[in-house]
């Protein structure tokens, strides 16, 4: 392999890089600092988060383009700047996140955070079938067992099982999709056919069900609620809303390439369907958030009211094709999602409990949590207003329906109320759980990454940075149908039905960000040469 | 291979019925078999190395190996629970999934709808019968081996019917597939262990 050879691998597949070297560097980590200084956790804990910031500038300075782009035989990695761009930002998310965790298994939530981001990272490096969605599926399930496991519970196991049956339920979802798409192309040269525009609702549903069971979405929430009860915050986060997240962009990629393919409107009531479980997702998330009292349920809730967001894109990207204010929101909103995180795992650090009632004047006792807190509520609710809330807004009035639209502004309204009452709590009189806890000075290793950490990512998920991602094109078309001699031979007629742009995907860390301008900008991929 | 094509489907299908029927040994060793019939099916296709044939069976093998509750080699257990008298009343006993099973079958050889026209009858129609067997275990089982096992022949299913109109896998896909399967056997024995393991303390 020449040098230019290996710097390509590197390049292409340096998440995948780290998190495979941390296999063999933290058990050698642990077997020094055991020996020596009987301090391995602490110390592995250190190692994996400089693996994950390492992660995070190796992936950025490879960046997504032609000079990253793999070729093994057949085998095509392409990195796209979406993936990227999760990456980067997980890197430095899960770090601070692994860092306030602490802890004897910290090192191991943070190999599990290695491995959910290069799973990612390659899933939007694969430009073709159901390869990526099937990677992220399974990459979830193995997350969620990893992160379940060491630890004897049985609510965790459950758990698991419950996203197990999930999980296979939707690759053939996902199949039937595929063969519902390939009929569209038939049914436009055959009349004897159910029309294009039923197919294609098939095909959206199937595409579309993907991302409603696999984010959370009304009636799909309770996976959602258990995984963030039962699993660890890492474990949680990448399966209930990393990994979601990267599908949505994926499939709203698809359902985009769907939706311009297509000049009738679609059949039965797929566009108004998904809006509506949207807009239910966002005010049930929100009321059950404002209801409950265990600060994890109410983390849990809040995922499902960033779920209710997805769909609406989802919804946005089937019916306007060519909008990019979809795949804007899905960043923002995995963010503001893992701030909550962020906050969550530290107070129950800190505090050893999870009930509201218990938590009184937390804020007062620890005010790094409450500065994590605020800028949760500043990211949630997309302070100052910009590109994210332009975004959403413009989500609504392309939903076209003012019912959706009232409802869904009301969920983020809760769901806002719902964090501010988080806080709130946070000065009260100091309980006597909060009164006894041990408090560190703000000044301190783990504090300061913990703000510092905090406030980077509220101003990424608040829009301050300005950061879009894009979607990682379609699909492309369905494979030839005449793979072997033992198929009847497929009809002469091309098809006309199938997608013939590829909307190419964007990412852009300019410094301005317009949320519905057409994919194009600094971001975009060269072209092989 | 088209010549072993109808006898495969046959086996294959009786394997993934005798899986979410059976109990124990019977059941794994049907998924066993199932494998190796249906991986033989899927790219009796398109794969003149057998890379990926070499590769599914491989994975599902080690999947199967961490999954495999202990004591499953007894040599007289696997004989009194192989022995074809035990099988047939297996069946017997759950006529419902044996008619899915043929409905399944006949379903699948019937051409319904292009694109399935151009498809391959006899991958189509162990794949129909495939997801007519699987689904319902897969969806309602409290079991949790059981439910490993009706996912596996889920998948297996789903990837008959998808090689039947589009042919192989790429490469890719056929690696991200092969590790599913694996990680499917893998999560579904860690989780049955534990709770099995739970249950008994409690």
């Amino acid at each position: 392999m020449t040098a230019e050879a290996a710097l390509t691998v590197i390049r292409a597949l340096f998440p995948m890089l780290t998190a495979l070297s941390s296999l063999a560097l933290l058990p050698l980590i642990r077997l020094w600092r055991d020996r020596q200084h009987d301090d391995a956790a602490t110390f592995a804990t250190f190692a994996v988060q400089g693996m994950l910031l390492l992660t995070s500038v190796g992936t950025l300075l490879a960046g997504a383009g032609y000079v990253s782009t793999l070729k093994i035989g057949e085998i095509t990695i392409d990195p796209s700047e979406p993936g990227r761009l999760l990456v980067v930002l997980g890197g430095i998310v899960f770090a601070v996140i692994v860092g306030a965790g602490e802890g004897r298994r910290a090192s191991v939530m943070g190999q599990i955070a290695l491995f959910g981001l290069a799973a990612i990272d390659l899933a939007l490096a694969i430009p073709s079938g159901i390869a990526p969605i099937a990677l992220l599926l399974f990459a979830s399930l193995a997350i969620s067992g990893a992160a379940a496991s060491g630890k004897d519970d049985v609510g965790r196991a459950r758990a698991v099982f419950r996203d197990f049956r999930t999980i296979s339920l939707l690759l053939p979802a996902v199949v039937i999709a595929e063969i519902l798409r390939t009929a569209i192309s038939y049914a436009a040269i055959d009349p004897a056919y159910a029309t294009p525009a039923s197919l294609a609702a098939g095909t959206a549903l199937g595409v579309s069900l993907v991302v409603i069971v696999a984010a959370g979405v009304f009636p799909f929430h309770n996976r959602l609620i258990r995984i963030f009860e039962a699993l660890p915050i890492v474990g949680s986060l990448l399966v209930g809303v990393w990994i979601p997240s990267a599908l949505a962009l994926i499939v709203m990629s698809e359902l985009s390439a769907l939706g311009s393919s297509i000049t009738d409107p679609l059949g039965g009531a797929i566009v108004p369907g998904i809006l509506l479980a949207g807009a239910v997702t966002l005010i049930f998330g929100a009321i059950s958030a404002l209801l409950h009292d265990d600060i994890g349920e109410i983390v849990g809730f809040i995922a499902v009211g960033n779920a209710g967001w997805l769909a609406l894109a989802a919804a946005a990207a089937l019916s306007s094709p060519t909008d990019t204010s979809s795949r804007l929101i899905v960043l923002p909103g995995m963010l503001s999602v893992s701030l909550f995180g962020l906050w969550l795992v530290s107070v129950r650090r800190r505090y050893g409990t999870t009930s509201i009632s218990e938590l009184g004047g937390w804020a007062r006792r620890t005010s790094a949590n409450g500065i994590v807190l605020i800028a949760a509520i500043v990211a949630l609710a997309a302070l100052p207003p910009g590109a994210v809330l332009a975004a959403r807004l413009n989500l609504l009035l392309l939903s076209g329906n003012p019912l959706i639209a009232v409802l869904a502004i009301l969920g983020q309204v809760a769901l806002i109320a719902a964090a501010v009452r988080l806080l709130l709590v946070g000065f009260t009189p100091a309980s006597q759980a909060v009164h006894e806890a041990e408090t560190r000075p703000l000044v301190n290793l783990i504090t300061i990454p913990l703000i510092v950490g905090a406030l980077f990512t509220a101003a990424a998920a608040a829009g301050w940075l300005a950061l879009e991602s894009g979607g990682t094109g379609p699909l492309p078309p369905a494979p030839s149908v005449s793979p072997g001699a033992s198929f009847d031979p497929a009809p002469s007629a091309e098809p006309s039905g199938v997608p013939s742009a590829e909307p190419t995907p964007t990412t852009t860390t300019a410094p301005e960000v317009t949320p519905d301008v057409s994919p194009s900008g600094s971001g975009e991929i060269s072209p092989a040469p | 291979m088209p010549s072993f094509e109808f006898p495969l489907v046959l086996v294959t299908i009786l394997a993934s019925t005798l899986a979410v029927t059976s109990a124990g040994r019977g059941a794994w060793v049907a998924i066993a078999l199932l494998a190796l019939t249906s991986s033989a099916l899927e790219f009796s296709v398109a794969d003149p190395s057998h890379i990926g044939f070499i590769l599914r069976i491989s994975a599902i093998g080690i999947g199967l190996i961490a999954a495999l509750p202990e004591g499953l080699f007894e040599v007289e257990a696997l004989r009194r629970d192989l022995a074809l008298r035990t099988l047939f009343t297996t069946l017997r006993e759950h006529p419902v999934v044996v008619a899915s099973a043929g409905a399944g079958l006949l379903l699948g050889l019937v051409p319904l709808a292009l694109p399935i026209e151009s498809s391959s009858g006899a991958l189509r129609a162990a794949g129909v019968a495939l997801l007519v067997v699987g689904l319902p275990p897969l969806l309602t089982s409290r079991f949790i081996e059981a439910t490993t096992r009706a996912a596996v022949v889920t998948l297996a299913g789903t990837l008959l019917l998808r090689t039947s109109i589009f042919g192989a896998l790429d490469p890719l896909a056929a690696i991200a597939i092969g590790a599913g399967f694996t990680c499917i056997l893998l999560v579904g024995g860690s989780v049955a262990s534990r709770i099995a393991k739970a249950e008994e303390e409690e």
